[in-house]
């Protein structure tokens, strides 16, 4: 099988967590006897080439960050102006977004069946995950634990086209963390979690307090 | 105060809006955006991280910014484009980010961001061509959570009295 792949992530492709996801699903993919051609949406100067493959291509991919509960801007003004299809076409998705729980991206994914209706193909699943925000700022080792997983989606996916299975399902984790994680959790966020986020900040060259108001 | 963005080139949608709620002595703002200079949101983080509050694209989509914090609620006029809202008006609603905080806490059993502003700013929606109607309504609801508030409701252009009556 031959995928094209669509990282839809609005960030350029060095800081792309979606582009570090899929770099390791598709050495899964390729594992698994697929090939695959991948294209960024946050280049411009590629979309008349995306549009090319996407008319030609039957087995479509498409990443992306969960953007405010859906698609992010830029991928959906590409999607605009895309010719929808025949049902000959089908188009899977990975979904990705910084907060843990399952429950986040399920208005996401609700809208991405709708999507693929109007663009006139089938749909051929949606793998789920959230807890990714933290990828652009890991050493090699730490991000390797987060991606790493997405090579066995890969290699399923290879097998059988679509993200329809059990163990594509499980991959979400907890839709909703219980509530003993939960006090444990928000502990994190008040302490280890805070400090983290000032040390990035000042490593950017952040001078003033993260929770700053600029505007009166 | 209520706030109104137009992200079509339709003047006459705000104007029907202006009409209708002209004798309810409301305090409302209307932005015509449609012909604004306003990117999407890049995703760069920096609004959280380099610069907290401040969006590193600078367009037009800042003096936006400058008024949301001020409302009480905000209205988006979006044309439509594969059953959902179109980019235009998706971009409002992402780079919306920099009145949120990097840092996290638990609303209920989910994850939010802190909100960097006291005031909360419950959102609208007037949307002119077709859509999927409940997955609006699903989505409108969800994007309000994100901003600690609650949504207004959908409305067709059709629809514009309905969405007049719940502005105050």
């Amino acid at each position: 099988m031959h995928v094209l792949i669509i990282n839809g992530s609005p960030r350029v492709k060095k800081y792309s967590n979606t582009d570090k996801i899929l770099a390791k699903f598709t050495e899964g993919l390729t594992e698994g006897g697929s090939t695959f051609e991948q294209y960024e949406v946050s280049d411009r100067g590629c979309w008349d080439t995306i549009r090319d493959a996407f008319g030609k291509n039957t087995n479509i991919l498409i990443a992306l960050p969960l953007y405010v509960e859906c698609i992010p801007g830029l991928l959906m003004e590409f999607l605009e102006t895309l010719t929808p299809k025949n049902k000959d076409t089908s188009i899977a998705y990975i979904l990705q977004s910084g907060f843990a729980e399952g429950v986040q991206l399920r208005c996401g994914e609700a809208y991405l069946k709708i999507l693929t209706e109007k663009l006139g193909c089938n749909y051929a699943g949606t793998l789920v995950k959230g807890d990714n925000f933290s990828i652009r700022f890991f050493n090699e080792d730490q991000r390797d634990k987060v991606t790493t997983p997405y090579m066995e989606m890969g290699r399923i996916f290879a097998k059988k086209g679509d993200f329809e299975s059990e163990e594509c399902k499980k991959f979400t984790g907890p839709e909703i963390f219980p509530l003993g994680v939960r006090i444990m959790v928000g502990l994190v966020f008040k302490t280890f979690a805070k400090k983290s986020f000032k040390q990035v900040a000042a490593e950017w060259g952040c001078t003033k307090p993260l929770d700053y108001r600029p505007y009166k | 105060m209520v706030l109104i963005i137009n992200t079509t080139k339709d003047t006459s949608i705000s104007e029907e809006i202006r009409r209708n709620i002209s004798d309810k002595g409301i305090d409302a703002e209307i932005i015509e955006a449609g012909e604004m200079r306003i990117s999407h949101c890049i995703g760069c983080n920096f609004c959280w991280l380099k610069t907290p509050g401040e969006c590193s694209v600078k367009d037009d989509y800042e003096q936006i910014l400058k008024r949301i914090i001020h409302a009480n609620q905000m209205w988006v006029i979006s044309d439509t484009a594969l059953g959902f809202i179109d980019h235009k008006g998706k971009n409002i609603f992402d780079r919306i980010l920099p009145i949120a905080t990097m840092y996290l806490t638990f609303k209920g059993d989910q994850m939010r961001h802190v909100r960097r502003y006291k005031n909360t700013t419950d959102i609208g929606l007037i949307y002119k061509g077709d859509v999927e109607k409940d997955f609006l309504l699903r989505w409108n609801e969800r994007a309000a959570l994100n901003f600690h508030s609650k949504s207004l409701g959908v409305f067709s252009t059709d629809e514009i009295k309905e969405a007049a009556s719940c502005m105050c």
